[in-house]
Parts: structure tokens; sequence; C-alpha cells
């Protein structure tokens, strides 16, 4: 329950993502540049060592191949200067995940209904006598009309007890363990596809939910109230006041500050007037009503039962490892909430008064929490911890004193002499109820449970779950010796646990900053390295040695460095199955944020499925073109990257895979004069063979 | 192109944004580590021509 109610308050937020400097990512980009602007640092010298060294003179012969690799790490820097610049809002919709969505509750409680052991609600019909008789297993459930004349009613438990899909009076003749796809309770909370979208649809209507920026230091340093300021591009804005946030970036200068003498470029001379506060729904230049240029694209993972909906949304979260929620570096995350809801861990409890007369435990034994509805199955009774339960009672015994009265004397006894009552620990695998999972709350009295039926979807396999109930409830009105007795507890407390050591490979197991320690600063040492050698290239024997030793260790470390990219590359390799996954791609459009919230909500082609979470990211138009040039809304690079696109417009993609290869192709059809495919086939080092030899 | 009328699809979501950096960073480690291994042999022929030099030198300087 208490997973419930920690999420009542909660609202999913926009947030800014970009991708290849988000979390892990960052670091790869960060290297990746280090590489490639060392790469460059280094070719620029080469020619000058080359000279030094005569015998060098044949190696000249490469530049062709010099000049691809250069053309390689311009395009690794194009790669991460484009994927930096790309910005997007992200919109993380989940309900199994504390402050995010309020899902609704889909159960109601009611007084608990006897069931027979096929499962069926029991009811009581009067007869012809006016005399009331139980139904029988198979027959049917009694009409409306019936009930409402009073000449049915629900057999309920006695004593009364108020349970999750307890019977509805609004409803009577519908069973609340009816299959979950009709309409019947879950034992997992339900958020349906639906209910994201509807989600997705409601956040852009946050009225509060608004970039601010804040001052940045003393309101003295500032322009005064009343003088010009200036946006991100250089563009002037009237009504600057520093004590007032405002919803753009701002600066102190912009284009019509360039004289030519004093300010020559505006961007250089500029100091920003304001930071970033809160980021706020998508908006263009803090306008979050713009009708301008807008794209979407919104993804769902969905599915009719949990575990498949688990399993998905495992692979998932890897793919997207670069955006914090996924992260799982961050304490609790979003995974872990979900492995607790469908794998919870095992709980130490020690009961008390376990009362041998009706039996002690055993493992499997089903054991619930009579008031607070806890449950769980034994898996352990822990060794040693069954012992008498010390029972000290306190009673008068008449005693005769010295002068011979008889007087009444206190003393302590023990009443459990014949040790009927037992203490013992048991490990628990706690059994989620239809409101969730319930602690085990000390004095509460714990119960043997026996299967009456079943929760669930019952037209999806592995979706169907025990329903438990107090056994031998049937029999509590019976007569004392028809009555069947469950194996009875007092819950004493709930020990802490340790937690179990992971198997792995875990969730999030893999993370680039944790295989790559240090790869930035790796690059930063060897970038220093070549300048320092810049000025002293000698024909010394020692100067001599030194550079081949230094070229051994950053070739071992280059080694180092693509075994690594290999594993990760595995990693990425995966492509996420479509079933389960749900993406809807609202290209750019002119309707500004009503028409992406017009698109999404009126996108078909989605079943509504009872478990489902989901992301939306939304890019506005920028001024500068990408993604080939053939769009000015970074939303469609990332349909590119997503794999959303169809086929033939992957041709629009800049940044391919052939781009350095063919540089090299090119030069080398220019200096060997080679056929150009047949360059292109050879493997660099055939190429610098060919070049040597 | 997008379809005029958006439609939700079962998607076979990639990442190339992260391949695609891989792959190329790959590379250039890949081409960086072989250039280098040619100046790397380059500085070596040197340093043995040196050697040779310099035993040359000693003979010459011996035989007068």
């Amino acid at each position: 329950m208490a997973e419930f109610q920690a999420l009542l308050t909660a609202k999913a937020e926009w947030k800014p993502h970009q991708i290849a400097k988000a979390g892990d990512l960052a670091s790869l980009a960060a290297a990746a540049t280090a590489l490639a602007e060392t790469v460059k640092t280094t070719l620029s010298l080469a020619s000058a060592g080359m000279e030094v060294v005569k015998l060098l003179a044949a190696l000249q012969n490469i530049n062709p191949l010099l000049m691809a690799l250069e053309a390689l790490a311009d395009e690794v820097l194009k790669q991460i200067r484009d994927l930096k610049e790309a910005g997007y809002w992200y919109l993380y919709v989940d309900p199994y995940y504390e402050g995010n969505v309020t899902p609704q509750q889909k159960y109601n409680y009611g007084f608990e209904v006897l069931r027979n052991k096929a499962g069926d609600r029991i009811w009581e019909l009067k007869d012809g006598s006016g005399n009331w008789y139980d139904t029988e297993p198979g027959d049917p459930v009694p009409t409306l009309s019936q009930i409402k004349d009073k000449t049915a009613k629900p057999k309920y438990a006695s004593p009364r007890k108020l349970i999750p899909g307890g019977y509805d009076k609004d409803n009577p003749t519908l069973d609340p363990l009816r299959s979950s796809g009709k309409g019947g309770v879950s034992k997992f909370p339900t958020f349906t596809t639906v209910e994201v979208i509807n989600e997705f649809v409601k956040a852009f209507d946050d009225e509060g939910d608004v970039p601010r920026y804040k001052l940045l230091g003393a309101a003295s340093d500032a322009p005064k109230a009343g003088e010009v300021v200036y946006d991100v591009d250089g563009n002037a804005y009237t009504g600057w006041d520093p004590k007032i946030d405002f919803g753009l970036e701002l600066f102190d200068k912009g284009q019509a500050s360039e004289d030519g003498s004093i300010v020559k470029d505006y961007v250089a001379a500029r100091k920003a007037l304001n930071s970033k506060k809160t980021v706020g729904k998508p908006n263009i230049l803090g306008n979050t009503k713009f009708d301008g240029g807008s794209g979407a694209i919104a993804i769902i993972i969905a599915s009719g039962d949990f575990q498949s909906f688990y399993d998905v949304f495992n692979k998932f979260s890897e793919m997207f490892s670069d955006i914090p929620e996924f992260a799982s570096d961050t304490g609790k995350n979003l995974l872990d909430a979900l492995t607790e809801i469908v794998t919870p861990n095992p709980v130490t409890v020690k009961l008390t008064q376990v009362d041998t007369n009706y039996q002690s435990f055993v493992v499997g034994d089903i054991i619930g929490g009579k008031i607070y509805s806890s449950m769980g199955e034994i898996t352990e009774i822990v060794e040693g911890s069954v012992t008498p339960t010390s029972m000290k009672g306190r009673r008068a015994v008449w005693k005769t004193d010295d002068e011979g009265e008889r007087i009444p004397i206190m003393e302590d006894y023990d009443m459990n002499e014949i040790e009927r009552w037992i203490d013992m620990e048991v490990v628990l695998n706690p059994i989620r109820n239809i409101d969730g999972l319930n602690p085990w709350i000390t004095g509460d009295m714990v119960l043997e449970m026996e299967v009456r039926g079943t929760s669930g979807n019952s037209e999806i396999v592995g979706d169907v779950f025990p329903n438990y109930v107090f056994k031998g409830n049937e029999t509590t009105e019976l007569p004392k010796t028809s009555r069947i007795y469950p194996k009875v507890a007092i819950v004493a407390m709930e020990k802490l646990m340790v937690l179990p050591e992971s198997t792995p490979p875990d969730f999030g197991g893999i993370q680039i900053k944790d295989i790559v320690p240090g790869w930035g600063e790796f690059f930063q040492l060897l970038e220093n390295f070549v300048l320092q050698l810049k000025g002293m290239i000698t024909d010394s024997g020692a100067f001599i040695q030194d550079m081949i030793d230094m070229i051994k260790q950053v070739q071992e470390f280059l080694e180092y460095l693509i075994k690594l990219i290999d594993e990760f590359l595995k990693f990425f390799q995966i492509t996420l199955p479509s079933q389960g996954v749900y993406a809807l791609y609202i290209p750019n459009q002119n309707g500004g944020i009503e028409g992406l919230k017009s698109e999404l909500s009126s996108a078909k082609g989605i079943p509504d499925l009872g478990y489902a979470a989901g992301i939306l990211f939304v890019g506005t138009e920028a001024d500068k073109l990408i993604a080939g040039g053939g769009s000015k809304n970074p939303i469609d690079l990332l349909a590119l990257v997503l794999g959303l696109l169809d086929s033939e417009e992957d041709a629009v993609n800049p940044a391919g895979d052939s781009t350095a290869a063919d540089a090299a192709a090119a030069l080398g059809q220019a200096v060997a004069g080679t056929d150009k495919d047949a360059w292109k086939d050879k493997s660099t080092s055939e190429k610098i063979a060919s070049l040597l030899f | 192109m997008a379809e005029e009328e958006n439609k939700w699809k079962e998607a076979e979501l990639r990442r190339d944004d992260i391949k695609k950096l891989l792959e190329n960073t790959k590379q250039l480690a890949e081409m960086y580590s072989e250039i280098i291994g040619i100046k790397k042999t380059g500085w070596e022929n040197v340093l043995k021509a040196k050697v040779r030099k310099a035993e040359k030198a000693e003979r010459e300087r011996q035989n007068g």
C-alpha cells in the first residue's frame, strides 16, 4: 500500500537531454574528442619529425593516409559536436517509480466473501420456506433482482473483514477477481497506454512549468532596469529588470553591440546575465506557446502482462542509460523499483506464540497477517531459532504466614510450562496482495493461508496469480468439532535483512565511466606530451629511445581502448525487439505545442495494454540546419539514430560510416592511381604496405 | 518520408548515435595506432643506423 501512497503527489516533469552530454556517454564523448584532437595535434607535428629523421623520407608517401586519418578525426569531432548541440526535452512517464505519475486505484475495498475450492464466490439463497442455503460449485451467480429482492446475499467471511477486491455493492454480480483483461483487479499496479498518452498531452498544459532564469551575481553589476539586453542569438530585448526572473537566457551584448573596434565579436565579448533555474516545458526562447516548428518522438513500453513489461523495460533501460532515470548509479533506480514489485526481497520475521496445538509452521506454508494483510511463503525456518515462548504470568498464591494467617502472595509463574507455544524465526518470500506489499506489523496475528481462486489476466500465460484466504475461514461459524483451524502465531518483529549478493550480469553493470576510467585524462596527458616534443625533436639516441618507448605505451593503450570499444559495441548492438515497444514519430511540424498535442491525441495504432510506461522527446526548430541539412529540428536527427526513419531516408545521413573511408579512397586513387573501390576494400595495413613498398 | 497521418508503430529501436561514435572512435584508434607503429619502426631504424654509424666510425678510428 505504501508504494501507492508515495505516488499520490507525483507528477511527470520535463527535463532537458542532450545526447553525448549526459551520464556515461559524456565520458565517451570526452574520450573520443581527446583522441581526435590528439591525433590532429600529432599529425601536424608528423612532417616536422620526419624532416629531422632523414631515413624516414620514404614515409612521406603515407601522407594520403595521414590525411585520411585527419579527416576521420574531424569526422569524430563533428559527430560529437552535432550530438552535443542536438538538445531535446524529454518527459518520462512511469507509474512504477516514486515521484512520477499517479496511477488510479484499480480496486475497491469490500467485505471478504467466502469462496469454494474452485475459487467461486459462495452465495446464500433463500428457499421457498424462508431458509437460507449455500450455493454449490457450478451454481449460477444470483441475478441482480435476486440480490435486490434479498433472496440472495453474499456469504461473508466471519468475522467480517474489509479486503481489497472484496464485495462490490455497486456491481455485485461481477466477481472482482475476474480476469483483469475484463476489468478485474490486478495484483500489479496498472497504468494503461491510454493513460500514458494522456500524461504526455497533459504535461504540455502545465501553466507554471515554464523555464525560469535567475540573475547571475549582484544586481548592481547587471545592466540597469530598462537597458537593452540580448538573447543567445544576439537579438535585442527591452523591459530588462535585474530584480525579475525571465524566461530566457540573456546577455549584456548582442549583434547590435558589434562596432568593429571595441566589440568585434559579440559572442566572445558578451557576459551572461542569468542562468537557468528551471527547465520548463518545451519552448522557443522561453515562449511555451509558440507556433513554430516542433517535433516529437513518443516511445511507449507496454504489455498485457507485467513480466513481459518488466523484461522489455529492462532492455529499454540498458539502451537509454544516458538518461538519468535509467542510470544505475543514482541509488534506487527505476529498475530496482520494478524488480521489487516482481521479486520482492525476502524478509525474516520473528514469530512468537506459535501454538503447537494447531501445528508448527513448516517450509512451504503460506502465512498472512490478519489485520495488516501482509502475506508470504515460508522458505526457511532459521536454524536454532525455535525456542519455547517465554510466557511469565503473575498469580496469587495463598500462603500461611508466621502467625498462621493465610494471605495471598503474588508470584511469577511459567505459563508455558509444557512448551505448547514456541518462538521461531522464519524467512519469507513476500507475496503481493491486490493492494501491494504490506508490512509485517508487531502484534498482528498470522494465520496459515490456502488458495481460493486466482486473480490476474486469465488470457495471458504468466499473469495468473493464486488468491489466498485464511485456511478454514469458511468453517468459523460451524460447530467447534467441524471447524478447520489454521496454524497460528503472533508477529514479534521483522528483522532487518542483509540484501543478498547479486548474480551478474546486473542491469547497468556495464558503464562507460567504470570500464574506461580516465580516458579523457590519458589523452590529455598524451596531448601535452606531444606538445612538449614539439620544441625538442633531436636526433640524440636517448631522445629516440624515449620516443620509441612512448609510442609503445600509446600503442598498448590504444589496443586496450579498441578492446573496450568492442565490448561496448556488443552492448549497443542490441536492437530492442519491436514486441512491446511502440513508437510515434511526429516530424517537425509548424503547429507548435498545440500541433504536437493534437498529433499525440489523435494518433492511432496502439492497443490499450494494462502495464505501460513511456518517454516523450520533444525538439524545437532552431536556426541551423542539422541531420544532413534536411532539417532544423534535432528531433529528426534523433529519429534517424533511433532507427525510426524508413531505410530510404538513411541516405540523408551526413555522418555516414563511409566518410573517412571515402576520403582514404579518394586520396588513395589520386596517389596510387588505383581503382577507388579496390582501394576502399583494402585494409589499413594493406594501404600502408602498398604505399611504402 | 514520414506518413501524413502519424501512427503508432511497433518499433525496433536502435542507438545508432552511440554505435556510430564508437565505431568511428575505434577506427580512429586503429588507424592512429598503425601510423604511430610505422613511426616507431622508423625511429627504430634511425636508432639502428646511428649504432651502425657509430660502430663504423669506431672501426675507422681504430684502423687509423
